[in-house]
């Protein structure tokens, strides 16, 4: 029992630990609904990204590419934001894929609405 | 439910520990595409991962007559090879409480010591599928025979399979945070029969017993919603965190003896198992009932938890890596839905 508490406890407590980057919220939120056309679309992950290989794609419902510029990491290294392009009304696909600084790959996808 | 104390104040422990990791957001393990599929306790999951889980508890009356109350505690340690093909190892420490044991006074000690190796044949992100085969070994004589540990070693290839809805269209966004995993193997003991003598104290003869033991098919499965999976690809409902981390599961885990059974029956006994999975970035914990399928498979609802610890994530550069890594791919990521 001492041996199973003593190695939990080392686990629990490792400071320097990395995971994988995960979605932890968006803007425009997931599945959600917007009145005007977002100028961008803005993610924030559980963990800092590597830029070289973190990238998002929003796709319409033709799957044309919809991106205005190239996907940038921005504040500290947990969000992922691209520009685009003025968007019809609509449903838009955003696909990313990231690569967290401890080199976890991830990647997923959510749609949200335009003026519907 | 339990017997004694210190069972209730591992899992007190557990759940300090689950709180006191509960800082930041999102979980990790076996991940294809969007989905997460976590460790389960009833059933093996399909992925192949470095992992540590520890500890394992479970209580339960057992199937017996008389039916006697057993108390496992297990752990086990994963690590990958490559990124596709690991090892683990499962030792489980059991103790039988009265009537139980050769001598229906209790009896404590190691069951056999488990070794699978699991190796990951297919991926499928944009599915979410994944499909992995092993080989799960019960060393023979490794454990003590008061507990219950056979002689013999058992083999028992396996299946491992799981699948995300997250593929289905839109119109059911609803069922697309489901999953279900199961698995399929078959157990091949080393030793088809076990002979002992016996004497007949009455008639004063000597006599031989015989068992058989069986083959025995090994299945499985669990149906999770997954509510990580609800808010980062379905829709964000502003749930709270907490609850943004939940994976409400049930799981069934059958045996049914195929072969060989001349004495043991055909009998399949089992438990389904109702639960929840909290999922943390390094860890997650989970506690099920246990519901035995007939009166074979147990004498009560018995209870499950378990403390488990993703390596990969918590030692990115050492213990969490496989042996043999694949360095990370250069050039643009294929997108594609």
């Amino acid at each position: 029992m001492r041996i199973i508490t003593t190695i939990t406890f080392i686990l629990v407590t490792a400071g320097a630990a990395f995971a994988h980057a995960h979605l932890d919220h968006a803007d425009p939120k997931v599945g959600s609904t917007v009145a005007q056309s977002p100028k961008e679309v803005v993610l924030w992950f559980t963990e800092k990204l590597e830029p070289a290989f973190s990238l998002i794609e929003v796709r319409n419902e033709q799957g044309s590419v919809v991106n205005a510029g190239k996907a940038a990491v921005a504040g500290d290294r947990t969000q992922l934001r691209v520009p685009l392009k003025s968007l019809p009304p609509g449903t838009y696909r955003v696909i990313w894929r990231v690569l967290s600084v401890d080199t976890h790959r991830t990647q997923g996808d959510f749609t949200f609405r335009v003026g519907r | 439910m339990f017997g004694n104390s210190w069972p209730l104040a591992t899992l007190a422990a557990i759940l300090t520990a689950s709180a006191a990791l509960s800082a930041t957001a999102a979980q990790a393990h076996e991940i294809v595409g969007n989905r997460f599929f976590p460790a389960t306790l009833a059933i093996d999951d399909p992925g192949v991962n470095d992992e540590l889980a520890l500890p394992t508890i479970s209580m339960q009356k057992t199937g017996d007559t008389p039916s006697f109350k057993q108390l496992d505690v297990s752990g086990e340690f994963a690590k990958r090879i490559t990124e596709d093909f690991g090892v683990s190892f499962a030792p489980t420490w059991s103790r039988l409480y009265a009537p139980g044991g050769p001598n229906m006074t209790g009896s404590r000690g190691f069951q056999n010591l488990e070794t699978t190796l699991k190796y990951r044949l297919f991926k499928s992100p944009e599915h979410e599928f994944v499909l992995s085969a092993g080989l799960e070994i019960e060393w023979g004589g490794s454990g003590a025979q008061g507990v219950g540990a056979e002689r013999f070693t058992v083999y028992t290839p396996t299946l491992y399979f799981g699948k995300g809805f997250g593929d289905l269209p839109t119109s059911l966004n609803w069922a697309r945070p489901f999953a279900i995993t199961g698995q399929i193997g078959y157990s091949i003991p080393g030793a088809s029969k076990i002979t002992s003598a016996t004497f007949d104290s009455d008639a004063g003869d000597i006599g031989l017993d015989i068992e058989f033991n069986p083959r025995v098919l090994n299945w499985g499965a669990t149906l999770q919603y997954s509510m990580p999976y609800l808010k980062s690809a379905v829709v964000d409902l502003g749930l709270p965190d907490f609850v943004n981390r939940l994976i409400p599961i049930v799981e069934v885990s059958l045996q049914t003896p195929v072969s060989n059974t001349a004495t043991s029956g055909t009998v399949t006994t089992g438990t389904i198992n109702p639960g929840i999975i909290y999922a943390g970035d390094k860890y997650q914990v989970a506690i099920e009932a246990m519901i035995p399928v007939n009166r074979q498979s147990g004498g009560n609802v018995g209870v499950i938890a378990q403390l488990h610890f993703f390596l990969d994530d918590i030692f990115p550069n050492s213990l969490g890596r496989p042996i043999f890594a694949s360095n990370i791919s250069s050039g643009r990521p294929a997108f594609g839905r």
